[in-house]
């Protein structure tokens, strides 16, 4: 058994939490190292490996499936976190996985706005009414409070720098 | 004889060893090659394109840091040299906006968190509010920044290809 590193993002914790872990970890192992690191975990939240559809399971036994060095665990109380975009005239909805990744949802996005190849490079999904654009790896864990599990996007032209 | 290190070259070594840097470092996104300071040099990956590198050096200029942005230029970290203008990044539209060698005689990016760059260039402040330097997060933004660009269908390869 050897230890390795996963990355914890919580909800209410700014930030990114480093923890060491050893693979193959329990779900025993887990709780533990986020009760080294001060994060809750109570009965109000979920735990999710990357972009695992499936939170980390509750037996204390169990071996937390998907963990690998530099695994992003998600601490979060959104079991799914519902995704509207807007497009011009047109909306589209979808929920998500708490980890999923914003390039995954753009992926989503111009699928089923059916954008060409071209359009779809030249935009980029802005949280709605902010001027707020995260990054393409940024998880929809990090973009929600827990006490709304929404978030909406406008798919905007992006900017050439100029002037 | 005690040696004291100045709070901006502290501060640059605590964001490259916090958690946001590492797990860009693991997850392939950058790497630390070095710190001269006030240059710290980190290769940016890139996607694969034809007759192009899998990542570009960056040398950051961090004099001031973090309330004071960072500069960088594509920097060729194997020959310790700025990165010749035919090896730059090339694309359609938002890679060459950013990525223009002419510009200062390739002494910066054309970004608003770029510290030379945004000299001048008050309007950037409301037209690029997202692309602004954070001293809150420091070199991490531009860094994203730069990743994103690397990585998205826009960018096309080197501009000598």
């Amino acid at each position: 058994m050897s230890k390795t590193i996963i990355f914890i993002q919580a909800e209410g914790k700014p930030g990114v939490t480093e923890a060491e872990i050893t693979i193959s970890a329990t779900v025993r192992d887990l709780h533990e190292a986020f009760k080294t690191h001060d994060i809750d975990f109570d009965k109000e939240f979920e735990a999710f490996v990357d972009e695992a559809d499936s939170p980390v399971q509750h037996d204390g036994r169990a071996t937390v499936e998907g963990l690998k060095h530099g695994s992003r665990v998600h601490v979060t109380r959104c079991k799914k976190i519902k995704v509207t975009v807007h497009y011009m005239h047109r909306t589209v909805d979808r929920a998500f996985a708490p980890g999923t990744r914003l390039r995954t949802v753009k992926q989503w996005a111009v699928h089923e706005l059916k954008l060409n190849p071209t359009d779809a490079g030249e935009h980029v999904l802005q949280l709605c009414n902010s001027t707020v654009q995260p990054p393409t790896d940024a998880a929809l864990a990090e973009l929600v409070d827990g006490r709304s599990c929404d978030v909406c996007f406008d798919f905007v032209p992006e900017k050439r720098i100029e002037g | 004889m005690t040696v004291v290190v100045p709070p901006d070259q502290l501060l640059l070594a605590a964001d490259l060893a916090a958690p946001e840097f590492r797990r860009g470092e693991i997850e392939g996104k950058w790497r630390h090659i070095e710190t001269a300071w006030p240059h710290a040099t980190i290769a940016v990956s890139a996607a694969k394109r034809p007759h192009a590198p899998d990542e570009y050096g960056f040398q950051f200029e961090c004099g001031g840091y973090r309330h004071t942005p960072a500069t960088a230029q594509p920097w060729d970290f194997a020959a310790r040299q700025a990165l010749p203008a035919p090896h730059w990044p090339a694309g359609r539209s938002i890679v060459p906006s950013v990525f223009r060698p002419e510009w200062k005689c390739g002494q910066c990016l054309y970004l608003p968190c770029d510290r030379m760059s945004i000299e001048g260039h008050g309007d950037w402040i409301h037209k690029h509010p997202n692309r602004l330097w954070q001293p809150q997060r420091g070199i991490i933004c531009y860094l994203e920044q730069l990743y994103d660009l690397l990585n998205q269908d826009d960018y096309s390869g080197i501009r000598g290809a």
